[in-house]
């Protein structure tokens, strides 16, 4: 148990590590941009018809301690950071942390939703198609995937708004009805949810699911010609029973280790389906900070809080591969 | 190996020479005789090639400049016309078109109204000479493989501003090819650099490495690529966009490559040929250069060839949402900007047609890259 509790800790360390420094890169990026958040103000102020001099921007710059060095100020902000607080945007001076919070969560569960999507449709047609042992159904899954990691998942978001702008003549956007844009959370709010989010949930599973088709496959016909399984068949085991208990359960590990990469690639799809599909989530609110307003203090918070949760599913991915499988939990309670 | 002979199994001639072919064959002629036996990864290959051959000869494969300088101004957001032999008229042994008329009069309300007229045919011909273009960058020329007499063919329509789509697409295609070609160079010669330090080295200097390149990995590649891209001042030259693209594809592009390059070399650095040079005197950078890097080159140039579809796609999803290359370049990304509007999905949905040649190219990539794989492991013939 103790030893359990140092592999957790461990584990935890470097998560936090892997978070630091990203969180480095990430403040880099955001300082790299000419023109700091006095200046931004103060030019603001001066659009509003007040005189602004060179000691103005100085005085705003030390109210905003930004006169102090890169690792102090950078200090600062990791640590806000870790509260969930990021400070104000410049652009549209109001806190980050409001302008972000449901919305990120509301990304966050679209995303997950869709890796849940891929993996529930992936294992079992590719643990029966490995199975089955059939030339055809093997090489359409293997075109399958192909296609699914060659079409990018904005394309199919263009390819069906062009359809169903065709076929029923109405665009499939948004995530909210009209009615409930603006009102508080409800069960009716959630169902109005669920019947739009249906489509940007496929549209990022699409080539998830390629993906994980892939390594589904790769893994069990890897496991399926072991001797192990040979040797079960040989004792009467058959069936449903010998592929979930012998060689699906091997297979499994490296598919719980790799869920953390499978997120960060649907995040990459994110913010460009939400453009397509006029979704009013993060990833929205990313194109909007990067692509017009230039607001660096809400990109960076973004991508530093999509990082955050895969590093945190890598974590807890981790934990749950080291209960779950006795080989990695007795070559840590060695 | 099943072909091993039995000392007492007398064989021909031509099975010796065969088997002693095999046996002194380099290491490129053994890949392309495993490559060649599949055939899947020879037709995407064969894709391959043609699309690129088809992107160099762009500019005379076209028949149009594909920027705003080749427009139509006659027909703007027209429809694909497809040559044919036949109308109601009759046939004709070479293939035509009709012409276009736009007008603007009392009958069309003051509008400009584009009608086709079905008794005036454009005859399509070979080898025309029309806008001036350099082929490969220097070659100067003026003739293209097809075009109409007195007046424009359009195999894909046009835009909005009546640019031909086909000539855009074929330029599209070169553009993506060479933002992938300097995007993977650049993270191939960072690769090679950090993750061969890493790998020769081991110890602290690679778990520091690690962390770095395991941190970079993690954090979402688009949002990065997009926070990178908005650096770019929007007053940028077409120009130099392009190669600021390609760096920040590079320069994002590098982990997976370091990693993998470091795990060869961490399995090859115990080899005792490397202890061998290390015993003779060599320096490190002339082990790695000489020794180690030559012992895993078909591994790379697979990885550079699975890595290169991703680096297209990048670039696409970059310049589609208006962060990577602008107008007056032709890419994929450039072209799909527009096909997002309602008015065009409803009205005109050639926009799309570019989209069929680059699921092409990304999958005969992919294809070609799997294949290679494949060929490039020695044990492959004996897991299967």
């Amino acid at each position: 148990m103790l030893q359990f509790a140092r592999f957790v800790l461990t584990r935890a360390i470097m998560a936090l590590t892997t978070l630091i420094v990203v969180s480095l890169v990430v403040f880099s990026l955001m300082e790299l941009v000419p023109g700091d958040c006095a200046e931004r103000y103060l030019a603001f102020k001066n659009t509003q018809g007040s005189g602004i001099s060179v000691a103005d921007i100085e005085v705003e710059r030390q109210r905003l301690g930004l006169d102090k060095p890169f690792f102090a100020r950078w200090a600062v902000w990791i640590t806000n950071a870790f509260q969930g607080e990021f400070g104000d945007s410049c652009i549209l001076r109001v806190s980050i942390a409001n302008l972000l919070g449901q919305k990120f969560w509301l990304s966050l569960g679209i995303c997950l939703a869709s890796l849940a999507l891929a993996y529930t449709i992936a294992v079992p047609v590719g643990i029966v198609a490995v199975a089955s042992n059939n030339a055809t159904l093997n090489n359409t899954l293997k075109f399958i995937s192909y296609f699914g990691l060659a079409m990018p998942n904005f394309l199919l978001a263009l390819v069906i708004m062009l359809l169903s702008t065709v076929w029923f003549g109405e665009t499939l956007t948004g995530l909210f009805s009209k009615e409930f844009r603006d009102a508080d959370w409800s069960w009716a709010k959630f169902v109005d949810l669920l019947k739009h989010a249906w489509l940007p949930i496929f549209i990022l599973g699409w080539s998830a699911t390629a993906f994980a088709l892939q390594t589904v496959r790769a893994l069990m016909s890897d496991e399926i010609g072991k001797l192990y399984v040979t040797a079960a068949s040989a004792r009467g085991v058959f069936g449903r029973k010998l592929l979930w208990n012998y060689p699906a359960r091997h297979a499994l590990g490296p598919i719980v280790n790799s869920l953390g990469f499978d997120l960060n690639r649907i995040f990459n799809e994110l913010p460009i389906v939400a453009l397509i599909l006029t979704l009013t989530e993060a990833g929205a609110l990313l194109i909007d900070a990067l692509a017009r307003s230039n607001d660096q203090q809400l990109a960076g918070a973004i991508i530093f809080l999509l990082t955050a949760s895969i590093v945190t599913l890598n974590f807890v991915t981790d934990v749950m591969l080291a209960v779950l499988d006795p080989r990695v939990r007795k070559s840590i309670l060695r | 190996m099943t072909s091993q002979a039995q000392p007492d199994v007398p064989v021909s001639a031509d099975e010796q020479k065969a088997k002693e072919a095999y046996f002194t064959a380099s290491q490129r002629q053994l890949i392309w005789a495993r490559f060649k036996k599949q055939r899947t990864a020879l037709v995407a290959a064969a894709v391959l090639l043609a699309l690129v051959l088809s992107g160099l000869f762009a500019p005379f494969l076209s028949p149009y400049d594909p920027t705003i300088a080749g427009r139509d101004k006659n027909y703007t957001n027209g429809a694909p016309q497809i040559p044919q032999f036949c109308d109601s008229n009759g046939c004709s042994a070479r293939p035509f078109i009709h012409a276009v008329e736009r007008e603007r009069s009392i009958k069309t309300n003051f509008r400009w109204v584009t009608t086709i007229n079905e008794d005036k045919r454009l005859y399509v011909q070979w080898f025309v000479s029309g806008d001036k273009y350099k082929l490969f960058g220097v070659i100067p020329g003026n003739l293209h493989l097809f075009g109409v007499e007195g007046g424009k063919i359009h195999l894909f329509g046009t835009d909005e501003d009546g640019q031909d789509i086909f000539s855009r697409t074929l330029h599209a295609v070169w553009t993506s090819l060479q933002v992938g070609t300097i995007g993977v160079l650049i993270a191939f010669v960072l690769a090679l650099i950090i993750g061969g330090v890493a790998g020769y080295y081991g110890g602290a200097i690679d778990g520091f490495i690690q962390m770095v390149t395991d941190s970079v990995r993690v954090v979402p590649a688009i949002p990065l690529f997009m926070a990178v891209a908005a650096f770019m001042p929007p007053e940028t030259s077409a120009e130099a966009r392009f190669f600021y693209i390609s760096l920040i594809l590079g320069f994002i592009g590098w982990p997976t490559l370091a990693r993998r390059v470091r795990t060869h070399l961490l399995t090859e650095r115990n080899q005792e040929y490397v202890l061998a040079a290390q015993l003779c005197g060599a320096s490190s950078s002339h082990v790695i250069r000489r020794h180690l890097l030559p012992s895993f080159t078909s591994y790379i140039i697979v990885d550079l060839v699975i890595s290169f579809p991703y680096m297209v796609l990048s670039e696409t999803a970059l310049s589609f949402i208006g962060l990577g290359l602008k107008d007056p370049v032709s890419s994929l990304g450039v072209l799909l900007q527009k096909a997002t509007s309602a008015d065009v999905m409803l009205n005109y949905q050639w926009y799309f047609i570019p989209v069929i040649f680059f699921i092409v190219l990304v999958m005969a990539f992919v294809f070609v890259g799997d294949g290679l794989r494949d060929a490039a492991d020695p044990y492959s013939d004996t897991h299967k």
